[in-house]
C-alpha cells in the first residue's frame, strides 16, 4: 500500500475515505481561467504563457488527485507551477503534497504560520510567504491581486480580484446561499465590513469557495444577510431567548428574516444554526485576537 | 443558600449602564436583569457562587475578599457582589481575577468592582484590550508563563496556564492546602457546550490532562455543578470519544452542516452511550457537528493547531 496523506485523521480506517475521486465539475470562464467543483467546494486555475496556475487543494488526497487529472485534461502539455492557498483549511488547501508536490506554494503569513503549526500530513509549507493586504501579482503571464482586507475566515484569508475577467474570488466567506452552518472559523467583527470593502473594486461575478457561481447582487444580498442575522440575534438575546436552545434561535431568527431572506436556499435548514453562533459572539465577545475591532496590527505583531 | 431579597441589589430589570459589544442601540433588558445568585462554603475560604448556569468562586481574605469573574452581565455582575457582601458584610472586592477573555465569565467588572486591582494572564489581558468592550476592564496586573503562586490577604494559591484549551489565557486556580481546584468552560458536567465555541480542540485534552498531576480531589467548573477528579477524567474521556465519532462520522458521508442529518445520526450511533450524559439531547448534535469540522478543516488559528504538551506541571 502506498504512503497516505492522512491530514489530522488518526482513524485507521481513512483510508477509503482519503482516497476516493469525486466527479469534479469544470467551468470556463474565460480565455485563461476554468473554475471547478467537488459538487460542494468550489476553486479556480488559470493557464499561464508556460504553466498553470491553481488555487487550492480541495480536502483529501484523493479530491486532490481528482482536480490534478481535470486541470492536467484541461490545460495539456504544461505543469502545475503555482499553488496559491486561499486559506488555511485542510478541506480547500490540505493536500499540496498529492496535487502538485513540487510546486511554489503562496500563501498569506499568518496563513503559513497555522501550517506549519499543524503540521498535517500532506498540507505543504508555502514557500513563498505574503505580508500584508493588497499584492498585484505577476505569475507567468499572468496578472491578478491578492487581498487580505483581515481576519474574515480560517487565517490568512486572500480573495483574488481578476481585473481583466470583472471577477472576484473569495473562498469560504460570503457564500451564494445561506448554508453556512454553524460558520466554523468565521471571524464574526469585521466580517461584513471586509466583505462590502470588495465591493469599491470593479467586478461582476463573484466565485464562492463553495455552492454556485453567482454575481456582485446576490453577494450583496449576502452581506445584507449575515447583517440582518448579526442584528436580530442580537435581539434574541436581549428579549431573553434562551439562545444555548437551537430550536429557540431558529424559531425567533426565522421569523424576523423570512421575508427579506427565505428566497436564500438552506435558508430554513441553517437559519437556527447561523444564528447560535453569531449570537455566542455577542454573549463572549470575538474569538481570540483575529475577532477585535482592529485586529490587523496586532496579528503582525503575533506574528513577529 | 440564596440571595434573593429585594433589598440585597439594584431593583429589576435595571438598565443597561455596560453594554458589552452589543451594537443594538438603547436598553438591552437582559444585561440589566437581576438574577438569583446561590452561593455555597466549598472548603476553608474558598466559596462558590451560581447564578444556574454560570458558576465561579471568591476567597474570604483578612481585609476583604478576592473574586474570580464576574459572572454573565452586568445585571449579574452587581448579583454577585451583592451576594459575596451578604455573605461578607463590609468586606469590599478588592481583587478580581479573570479566568479567561470572554465576556460571559468576565465582562462586566466595572459593575462589580469597578476598583478593584485585576489580574489575568497576558494572553487574556491582550484580547481584553483589543476588545474594547464595554465595562469590560483590562488587567491591573499580569502573568506570563505556566504558573505564579500568590498569596493575597491571607490566601495562597496558583494560578495555571497550562496551554491553548478555551478562550484566550485560560487559567486554573489551584489551592494545594484545600486540594480544590477551579477552572472555566473546560470540564463541564455533562456532554459538551453547546458547538464547543472557541475551544481548541487539538491541544485540549492533554492540556487539561496535565492538571491530574496536582493534588486535588474537587473540581469547581465554570459551568453548573462542582465535581471531582473521576468527573473530570470522565469529562476528558467524552472528548476522546467524540473525536473518535466525528471522524466515522465522516467516513459515513455526514455533512456536518445538514442539521437533520446530524441530530439522526447522533441519536442513532451516540445515544447509546452518551445518552444518559446531562444535556446529551441539547447538545450532542452540536458537538459532533464542532468536531467533525475539526477534522475536515483543521484546527482553528493559532492556539487550535498549537501541538499537544503533555509534560505533567
Amino acid at each position: 500500500m502506498s504512503e497516505l496523506n492522512t491530514g489530522i485523521f488518526t482513524a485507521d480506517n481513512a483510508r477509503e475515505y482519503l482516497e476516493r475521486e469525486p466527479e469534479m465539475l469544470i467551468d470556463r470562464v474565460s480565455e485563461r481561467m476554468w473554475t471547478i467543483s467537488d459538487g460542494v467546494r468550489r476553486t479556480l486555475f488559470l493557464e499561464g504563457n508556460n504553466s498553470i496556475v491553481a488555487f487550492d487543494t480541495f480536502g483529501t488526497p484523493g479530491a486532490a488527485h481528482a482536480y490534478r487529472k481535470a486541470v492536467e485534461a484541461t490545460i495539456t502539455g504544461k505543469s502545475i507551477a503555482t499553488v496559491i492557498y486561499t486559506h488555511d483549511h485542510l478541506d480547500h488547501a490540505g493536500f499540496a503534497d498529492d496535487f502538485a508536490p513540487d510546486a511554489e506554494i503562496i500563501a498569506d503569513e499568518m496563513c503559513a504560520k497555522v501550517v506549519r503549526l499543524r503540521q498535517s500530513r500532506g498540507q505543504r509549507v508555502p514557500t513563498r510567504e505574503l505580508s500584508g493586504t493588497r499584492h498585484e501579482m505577476e505569475i507567468d503571464g499572468l496578472q491578478f491581486t491578492l487581498l487580505n482586507p483581515g481576519p474574515t475566515h480560517g487565517t490568512g484569508n486572500l480573495s483574488a480580484h481578476f481585473a481583466e475577467e470583472n471577477l472576484l474570488f473569495s473562498s469560504d466567506t460570503i457564500l451564494p446561499n445561506a448554508r453556512y452552518g454553524l460558520m466554523p472559523d468565521y471571524h464574526i467583527w469585521n466580517f461584513v465590513k471586509y466583505m462590502r470593502g470588495f465591493l469599491d473594486l470593479d467586478w461582476h461575478t463573484f466565485v464562492p469557495g463553495r455552492y454556485e457561481v453567482t454575481n456582485r447582487e446576490r453577494f450583496v444580498h449576502g452581506c445584507d444577510f449575515i447583517e440582518a442575522v448579526q442584528e436580530e440575534s442580537q435581539r434574541a438575546f436581549a428579549e431573553f431567548v434562551p439562545i444555548w436552545v437551537m430550536d429557540a434561535m431558529q424559531g425567533y431568527v426565522a421569523a424576523k428574516l423570512g421575508d427579506r431572506f427565505g428566497d436564500l436556499d438552506g435558508f430554513a435548514e441553517h437559519i437556527g444554526l447561523i444564528a447560535t453562533r453569531i449570537v455566542h459572539h455577542y454573549l463572549m465577545g470575538g474569538w481570540s485576537l483575529e475577532d477585535t475591532p482592529e485586529p490587523g496590527v496586532l496579528l503582525a505583531d503575533e506574528v513577529a | 443558600m440564596n440571595d434573593h431579597s429585594e433589598d440585597s441589589g439594584p431593583a429589576q430589570d435595571t438598565p443597561c449602564e455596560h453594554c458589552g459589544i452589543f451594537t443594538l442601540g438603547g436598553d438591552i433588558p437582559i444585561q440589566g436583569a437581576w438574577r438569583d445568585i446561590t452561593y455555597v462554603p466549598v472548603r476553608d475560604n474558598i466559596w462558590s457562587v451560581s447564578e444556574g448556569i454560570y458558576r465561579t468562586v471568591f476567597l474570604k481574605g483578612r481585609k476583604g475578599v478576592v473574586a474570580f469573574d464576574t459572572l454573565t452581565t452586568p445585571g449579574t455582575a452587581r448579583a454577585y457582589a451583592a451576594a459575596v457582601g451578604r455573605v461578607y458584610p463590609n468586606n469590599p472586592i478588592h481583587t478580581i481575577i479573570y479566568s479567561h477573555d470572554h465576556l460571559d465569565h468576565t465582562g462586566y467588572a466595572a459593575d462589580m468592582a469597578p476598583d478593584a486591582n485585576i489580574i489575568a494572564h497576558d494572553l487574556c489581558d491582550k484580547v481584553v484590550r483589543a476588545r474594547r468592550a464595554d465595562g469590560q476592564l483590562p488587567a491591573t496586573e499580569v502573568f506570563e508563563g505556566e504558573r505564579k503562586s500568590y498569596s493575597i490577604d491571607g490566601n495562597d494559591f496558583e494560578l495555571i496556564y497550562p496551554g491553548p484549551t478555551h478562550g484566550d489565557g485560560n487559567i486554573a486556580a489551584y489551592f494545594p492546602d484545600s486540594k480544590v481546584l477551579f477552572m472555566v468552560d473546560t470540564v463541564i458536567p455533562g456532554v459538551g457546550y453547546t458547538f464547543f465555541p472557541d475551544w481548541h480542540l487539538t491541544p485540549y485534552v492533554a492540556a487539561m490532562k496535565r492538571l491530574l498531576s496536582l493534588d486535588w480531589d474537587v473540581f469547581i467548573p465554570g459551568h453548573f455543578w462542582i465535581t471531582d477528579r473521576q468527573g473530570f477524567i470522565d469529562s476528558l474521556d467524552f472528548y476522546d470519544r467524540m473525536s473518535d465519532a466525528a471522524q466515522q462520522a465522516i467516513f459515513d458521508d455526514l455533512d456536518p452542516h445538514d442539521w437533520a442529518e446530524v441530530t439522526k445520526y447522533t441519536n442513532q450511533n451516540l445515544a447509546g452511550e452518551f445518552g444518559q450524559l446531562f444535556r446529551f439531547e441539547e447538545y450532542c448534535a452540536m458537538n459532533l457537528s464542532r468536531y467533525m469540522q475539526q477534522y475536515l478543516t483543521g484546527g482553528w488559528g493559532i492556539e487550535g493547531n498549537w501541538q499537544q504538551e503533555t509534560t505533567p506541571l
